[in-house]
């Protein structure tokens, strides 16, 4: 340890009460800080990965212009093989073809408009969470059956169950009228009532055939194998459409814009507060730092007579902050470590949090995820505001003359 | 000199609070940003959350709302209930009610010859639907409906879009009638509106409310009574007289419980705004308990000195809590000048369009309008002023404790 | 070497009101291996006088020359250099940095004169030897007595081998008995090391010890003579 340290440590020390205050506050927020921080971090990404990982998965081929006006003529030709090539591509099995249309759909008693999704019935399980989901009956037996899966709600509202008869009315890929039936044959419960009410599932071929679509499909889903690598798999997918002009590859930041603006305004939101603890801290070191400097403006003027210069005290002090400030850090950062470990087993809730988390395809308990990022981040900034505060009082002994300042009590 | 007089505690405690300047102007600018941040937060909170409701309520448009019972978990023709009766029609007189409505609402499909699209079909009575949700200053195209046998369909602007339609061509609506015989009918486009959130747009299609009575074979029956009063705080002064009318049969329920999310978002902020002060508080107190440390550190000979005097402990003690209170006040007066005037200029809205699509999701437009609230400023004041003091007892006390010999004899 | 020259320095000062006079047209020639006395009572100049030449102040106008150096013309840091490296301070008490132990308060000059580790334990432990406080190296400051703190002081002026130490009354804090001793100690040094001394002080028992007695009155030097038999030490 060098002499610079040593002496900034016990500085420290002889205002004891005055440095732990400073450090308490420092702790305070870095506390805040890992928690929230974990929380919010925790959370997107939970709510990411539930957004797309239920439906919309983590980008998609559609012609181009579908994802803004999804009209049932911005279809994709021949979407199967589309579907088998990109498979090929990357080597991966999580692609699925579908298809989309509005259908009005009855049962002996009720009638709803819905949107009937044609997916491939060997694929779609490797995209979205929904088949897993099935509570009751089972998955589709075929490309062509005339099978239909839907939500808990929709089935409770239609007054349906397995092995009942549902009559489908829309109008096909021509505008022509287009009718036909289908068995429920599965009934899945997400938990997101807007899924559970609305989605409808049948196999693609038969979807293809009900609305006359031609071998023509909507969209293709694929998921990359995490959220990290979609930006390189959507380089791979984007050479097998090289010869498909009308064709893109959008990722989910385009096609659930809503998600990431979510995602920004709550961040946003979020650094403001932040902003304000960390802003509170500063002045806490400020107030601190200058007062341990006025103090000592006699001990100043000594080293400097001695020849030692400003620059030289002016580190001392930034010194005395970091050791102050690191203290804070690490007991902070610690103490958050512990609180919001603790919480990320056990999980937490508060009250309204069950309608709010609902929306946003989050679970009613939360559990925090720490990470590096998510420990570090907050009370480094802390840190460095803190740092950046005692500049201030470092700097005023630039203006000490040792003559005055040997003087001063 | 035992029991010094407010005054002149008063004028001591401001002189010693001038005497390290720059202590305590960091201290006040310390307790000033903090005031801020709590009254400006909480504001722009407040603006999103009354926005979210405003935009909720439109949405479900009726701060009170009555229906089948079993309308609300299934939202079908046959939970429809009879129109509005002699006694439900008088409780609506008064004044606290400002209009209502009765809608037919239901899940329907409408078709143009491009595509077809879920909607829920609204069947309105045009003259008191406009009183109660629909700004007539929406209607960008046509005209909104004239009365309740209009044969004319009015939809959103996206929904033209997306039907590739256009006013004053047809389309077909499609529903179920009670028999659960599909339903359906012809209207010609009279009308296009445009919202504030776009989703809506896509969701609501407005037709008379007699036209789609006649095409669901539905007779006199409705689906629901909306009922507002204006303000949509102040909806249970009402509210028990209007259930009383409405009887048994049907529920009646306002917009908190309709819509959850809604409810549950309004007394979350209320938490939120509590927990938001408090911390930015304990941020704070760590300074102002410093600040009052080394004040009384400073002075210890000084206190010394007076008590040798014969000054009480206690005049000692209310000598620094009136240092801690005049610092605290000052601060607050600063602080909420200063979020007062950083507010006012943001009334006209804060343009937070980069992220409409993620308010959206939240339920807000993308304007923010900062809502001031005198109850979370006066909350905001008593939170620091009572914490305050509460946490200068402690440097007080220890300053009014100390031993005169030991005090005069410290350097 | 390290001979002093001043010509005609001038210094004023406001207190308050008033205007004070530190430095009267004073010229002064001191030379290198000296032991000088600056005496008068408080507010004579001597302190003013004394902080000039180390510059720790400067003078309003005339010149000042320690060594080759013209003190008068250099700039904030290079006059820090030069009392870091060529001037050793020793001041009243209380002037040792509280935080670091005696050993400590003495190796940090050579620190910041940027020596190496080794050189200063092994030279910091020599001195402190020297000024007699072997057995006391890792007391801080409030641990020792003033004339042990005052050794330290001086262990800390010497310890970077300067050519000139100047001293502002460092018996002013001190009983009799331990300020002999301090002067021993001073003497030696000078004798020994050939350090040149200057020591603005009122008291009379430093007196005795200088070999040039310059006396001091409102900026003005108003006696400067040669002490034929200085007290010296006995060893």
């Amino acid at each position: 340890m060098t002499i610079t340290l040593r002496m900034a440590w016990r500085n420290l020390w002889r205002h004891k009460r005055r440095t732990w205050l400073t450090v308490g506050a420092m702790i305070f927020s870095n506390l805040i800080l890992v928690f929230s921080i974990s929380l919010q971090l925790g959370s997107y990404q939970m709510m990411i990965d539930n957004s797309l990982k239920s439906y919309t998965g983590h980008m998609q081929i559609q012609r181009e212009g579908y994802n803004e006006e999804p009209k049932m003529r911005s279809s994709i030709d021949a979407i199967i093989s589309l579907a088998g090539r990109v498979r090929d591509q990357l080597g991966n099995e999580s692609v699925a073809a579908r298809g989309v249309a509005f259908a009005m759909t009855s049962s002996e008693e009720r009638s709803y408009g819905l949107q009937i999704i044609g997916v491939e019935p060997e694929y779609e399980p490797k995209v979205s969470t929904l088949p897993g989901l099935i509570t009751r009956g089972g998955y589709f037996t075929g490309l062509n059956t005339e099978e239909i899966i839907i939500g808990a709600v929709l089935a409770r509202n239609l007054r349906v169950g397995i092995g009942d008869e549902l009559t489908l009315l829309g109008s096909g890929h021509d505008g022509s009228f287009a009718a036909g039936i289908a068995i429920v044959t599965g009934i899945f419960e997400s938990g997101i009532a807007e899924i559970d009410r609305s989605m409808a599932q049948l196999p693609i071929g038969y979807f293809q055939d009900l609305f006359g679509m031609e071998g023509r499909g909507h969209n293709i889903v694929i998921n990359a194998a995490d959220l990290s690598e979609v930006e390189s798999a959507k380089q791979s997918v984007s050479s097998v459409l090289k010869d498909r002009d009308e064709l893109v590859v959008l990722d989910w930041e385009l096609l659930q814009p809503g998600l990431k603006q979510a995602i920004q305004a709550d961040f946003t939101s979020a650094w403001f507060m932040y902003g304000v603890l960390i802003v509170l801290v500063a002045f806490s070191v400020l107030n601190t730092q200058l007062m341990s400097v006025l103090e000592r403006t006699r001990e100043f003027g000594v080293m400097m007579a001695l020849g030692v210069k400003p620059a030289r005290l002016g580190s001392l002090v930034i010194t005395e902050t970091a050791v102050m400030s690191g203290l804070g850090l690490a007991i902070g950062a610690l103490l958050g470590i512990v609180m919001t470990w603790y919480l990320s087993i056990v999980g937490f809730s508060y009250p309204g949090m069950e309608d709010m988390a609902e929306r946003f395809n989050l679970p009613d308990r939360m559990y925090p995820s720490l990470s590096i990022l998510s420990i570090m981040l907050g009370p480094s900034v802390v840190f460095v505001f803190s740092l950046l505060a005692s500049i201030y009082p470092a700097i005023r002994l630039f203006f000490l003359q040792p003559v005055t300042a040997m003087r001063a009590v | 000199m035992s029991g010094l007089p407010l005054k002149a505690i008063l004028m001591l405690a401001w002189r010693n609070l001038w005497r390290n300047h720059r202590r305590t102007l960091i201290m006040l600018a310390a307790i000033t940003v903090g005031v801020w941040a709590m009254i400006f937060m909480t504001a722009l909170m407040r603006g999103m959350v009354d926005d979210m409701l405003l935009n909720g309520i439109r949405g479900l448009p009726g701060e009170v709302q009555i229906h089948h019972p079993d309308y609300r978990d299934d939202p079908n023709v046959n939970n429809s209930m009879p129109a509005p009766h002699d006694a439900l029609l008088s409780a609506m007189r008064v004044p606290e009610v400002t209009a209502w409505t009765s809608r037919v609402r239901v899940p329907a499909v409408i078709s143009s010859e491009r595509d077809s699209r879920g909607v829920v079909l609204l069947g309105v009575e045009p003259q008191s639907e406009v009183k109660v949700s629909f700004d007539l200053e929406t209607i960008i195209e046509g005209r909104f409906l004239e009365d309740s046998s209009d044969r004319g369909l009015v939809i959103g602007a996206k929904m033209a879009d997306r039907l590739e339609t256009d006013l004053g061509k047809r389309v077909v609506v499609m529903s179920q009638d009670p028999d659960n015989n599909i339903a359906d009918r012809g209207f010609r486009i009279v009308g296009v509106y445009k919202a504030k959130l776009a989703s809506l747009e896509e969701t609501y299609i407005y037709g008379g409310r007699e036209t789609v009575q006649k095409m669901l074979k539905l007779g006199n029956s409705v689906s629901e009574v909306a009922i507002s009063g204006g303000d949509y705080r102040n909806v249970d002064r009402w509210l028990g007289g209007i259930q009383q009318a409405a009887g048994n049969d049907v529920e009646t329920l306002p917009w908190y419980e309709i819509d959850t999310y809604l409810g549950s978002m309004l007394a979350m902020m209320d938490g939120f705004v509590l927990v938001w002060i408090i911390i930015v508080f304990l941020a704070l107190s760590f300074g102002l308990v410093n600040t009052l440390v080394m004040a009384v550190f400073e002075r210890v000979r000084e206190i010394g000195l007076m008590q040798a005097l014969g000054m009480r402990p206690s005049t000692i003690l209310y000598q620094i809590l009136m240092e801690s209170l005049l610092l605290l006040l000052i601060g607050l007066a600063l602080g909420n000048a200063i979020a007062v005037g950083t507010i006012i200029p943001l009334q006209g809205g804060i343009d937070i369009s980069v992220v409409a699509e993620g308010m959206e999701m939240m339920g807000t437009s993308s304007m923010l309008y900062p809502a001031l609230k005198l109850n979370d400023m006066i909350l905001a004041n008593l939170i620091v002023i009572i914490l305050g003091l509460l946490t200068s007892i402690l440097p007080a006390w220890r300053a009014a404790s100390y031993n005169p010999i030991e005090a005069l004899n410290k350097t | 070497m390290s001979s002093i020259v001043c010509k005609d320095l001038c210094k004023t000062f406001q207190q308050g009101e008033e205007i004070i006079t530190g430095l009267d047209h004073v010229s002064i020639e001191i030379e290198a291996g000296d032991f000088v006395c600056l005496s008068g009572p408080s507010g004579s100049g001597k302190t003013t006088l004394l902080n000039a030449m180390g510059g720790l102040d400067t003078p309003d106008s005339g010149q000042i020359q320690v060594g080759d150096t013209r003190v008068d013309q250099l700039g904030k840091g290079p006059l820090a250099d030069m009392r870091l490296h060529k001037i050793g301070f020793v001041f009243q008490a209380y002037n040792l940095i509280p935080v670091l132990t005696a050993r400590e308060n003495v190796e940090f000059v050579m620190q910041v004169r940027g020596e190496p580790a080794q050189e200063r334990s092994h030279r910091s432990h020599d001195i402190l030897k020297e000024v007699g406080l072997e057995g006391m190296e890792d007391r801080r400051p409030a641990q020792l007595s003033g004339g042990q703190q005052q050794r330290v002081a001086v262990a800390r002026a010497i310890v970077s081998q300067p050519a000139l130490v100047l001293a502002d009354e460092p018996t002013a804090n001190l009983d009799s008995v331990t300020a002999t001793q301090l002067m021993d100690l001073f003497v030696e040094l000078n004798q020994h090391h050939n350090i040149t001394f200057v020591i603005a002080t009122h008291d009379t028992r430093v007196m005795a010890y200088a070999k040039r007695l310059i006396k001091m009155r409102d900026g003005k030097i108003i006696s400067d003579e040669k002490q034929q038999h200085p007290s010296t030490v006995v060893s």
